[in-house]
């Protein structure tokens, strides 16, 4: 579904991504972990072309991310994101959040716009919140927010770098729990992500990056109980035993 | 003592200044508005084109003198006074607008275009939906004061025949040969006009502070 072949990616001198290979199987929970300034941001960021490759292919259902020929907008439809710090749009209220893409972009009437966001909002579990603005809601309910407004499109992918990152460590299990539920219902997802507890017990498998290369691909028992690379181990130790 | 009977026996053409100058800005400050944003988003937009057009357009426009533009607009023979002198005015605040509203853009998160893309939106249509509501919002007190500004300066209509209010203190001076109290009229006309709009701005500049 989604394929890194040889992928490299220069910001001018800097090599942030060094010969990627990576396939991302539909069904698929991927978590990419690894240092900060791994590339590990960058790698995610490549798949819905927010960022482009110098060199390499990649393609999302066959499709050349980076072609000039390719519609980005029509495969974007296809590819939810979830960013860090949500970027909802604070003049909307978080119904309209919602309902603006399915509108404009797949022309849904606002009727039908309206039934899906509550749909999804009951989902992630703030149907209750559809009135308010951004700026009114917990950095959770944010969160949860701009999963719905993902899921809206109803992609086949979604993508979400570092989801928890921003929030108050109360409220990063509620967004998590979503993303698992997510997760259970068969959807394609890249995490970029650290949460240890979330990629053990979700991921099917973990991707490890440093210094922009992927150092290992394993299933997250095998990565956790004995990680081949040096590196991932140093990583795992600082990480886990504090 | 101020000579009150100039303001009493041209009254009427008082009130007939003070309406060309009000419509005058009132057509320059949306047209302006309009050619302003059209030309910040071409700075920004992701064709190297289109900034260098709107960079020189800023450039020029911003470095020649408002009267100047007034001329050339005049002296192209296609329009009369009130028009040339409204569309010279539109240039010349359009490119302060622009430079205000491009600030706007700038100041809000690069994430909400970002997030707003990966929804499938076009540039034009992420820009249009969510990137400018949110600058425009913040460009209010500026691009209040550059309506004061734009009232100020249509009394250039004056030098093209345009019929405004300081055309009418032109005449009116001409006619009575009393020129000091006339302007102090003239002046007083543009306070009406221009003192709550300033207040206005504060007002709108306290609002936003609150809310943010």
């Amino acid at each position: 579904m989604i394929e890194f072949k040889q992928v490299n990616k220069f910001y001018g001198d800097f090599h942030v991504l060094k010969d990627i290979n990576l396939t991302i199987n539909q069904g698929e929970v991927v978590v990419v972990i690894g240092p900060s300034g791994s590339g590990k941001s960058t790698l995610l960021r490549c798949i819905n072309h927010l960022e482009t490759i110098s060199d390499g292919i990649l393609t999302v259902n066959e499709i050349s991310v980076g072609d000039k020929k390719t519609d980005i907008n029509k495969l974007r439809r296809n590819i939810g994101m979830v960013f860090q710090h949500f970027y909802l749009y604070p003049h909307k209220t978080v119904l309209e959040n919602i309902t603006l893409a399915p509108m404009k972009v797949l022309g849904l009437s606002e009727k039908e716009a309206k039934d899906t966001a509550k749909h999804y909002l009951a989902k992630v579990g703030i149907l209750d919140k559809a009135e308010s603005y951004p700026s009114q809601l917990s950095g959770g309910q944010q969160q949860r927010v701009a999963i719905a407004r993902g899921l809206a499109m109803k992609p086949e992918i979604m993508l979400f770098d570092e989801p928890t990152s921003a929030l108050d460590p109360e409220m990063i299990g509620e967004v998590l729990d979503v993303m698992k539920a997510l997760a259970k219902e068969g959807m394609t997802m890249v995490v970029v992500t650290h949460e240890m507890g979330f990629a053990r017990e979700v991921a099917d498998r973990i991707v490890f990056m440093d210094e922009g290369r992927i150092l290992e691909e394993a299933v997250p028992a095998e990565f956790y109980e004995n990680p081949r690379e040096e590196r991932a181990r140093l990583f795992l130790s600082r990480i886990l035993n504090h | 003592m101020l000579d009150f009977s100039i303001l009493t026996n041209n009254f009427d053409s008082f009130l007939e200044g003070l309406k060309i100058t009000i419509i005058s800005s009132l057509i320059a400050l949306l047209s302006s508005f309009i050619l302003g944003t059209l030309i910040a988003v071409m700075r920004i937009a992701p064709v190297k084109l289109l900034n260098w057009l709107g960079s020189v357009y800023i450039e020029f426009i911003r470095n020649i003198p408002v009267l100047v533009i007034v001329f050339f607009t005049y002296l192209s023979g296609n329009f009369g006074g009130m028009t040339a002198g409204t569309i010279g005015l539109t240039i010349y605040t359009a490119a302060f607008i622009a430079e205000a509203i491009r600030a706007g853009i700038m100041s809000v998160p690069k994430g909400q275009m970002e997030a707003a893309r990966s929804t499938g939106l076009s540039y034009g249509q992420a820009m249009r939906m969510v990137i400018l509501p949110q600058a425009i919002k913040i460009v209010i007190p500026p691009l209040g004061n550059q309506f004061i500004n734009l009232v100020k300066n249509s009394s250039l209509l004056a030098v093209v025949a345009g019929g405004d209010l300081m055309y009418q203190g032109d005449l009116i001076s001409a006619k009575t040969y009393i020129t000091f109290d006339t302007y102090v009229f003239v002046a007083l006309f543009y306070l009406i006009l221009t003192i709550p709009l300033s207040l206005g701005v504060g007002f709108l500049e306290k609002r936003m502070a609150k809310s943010n």
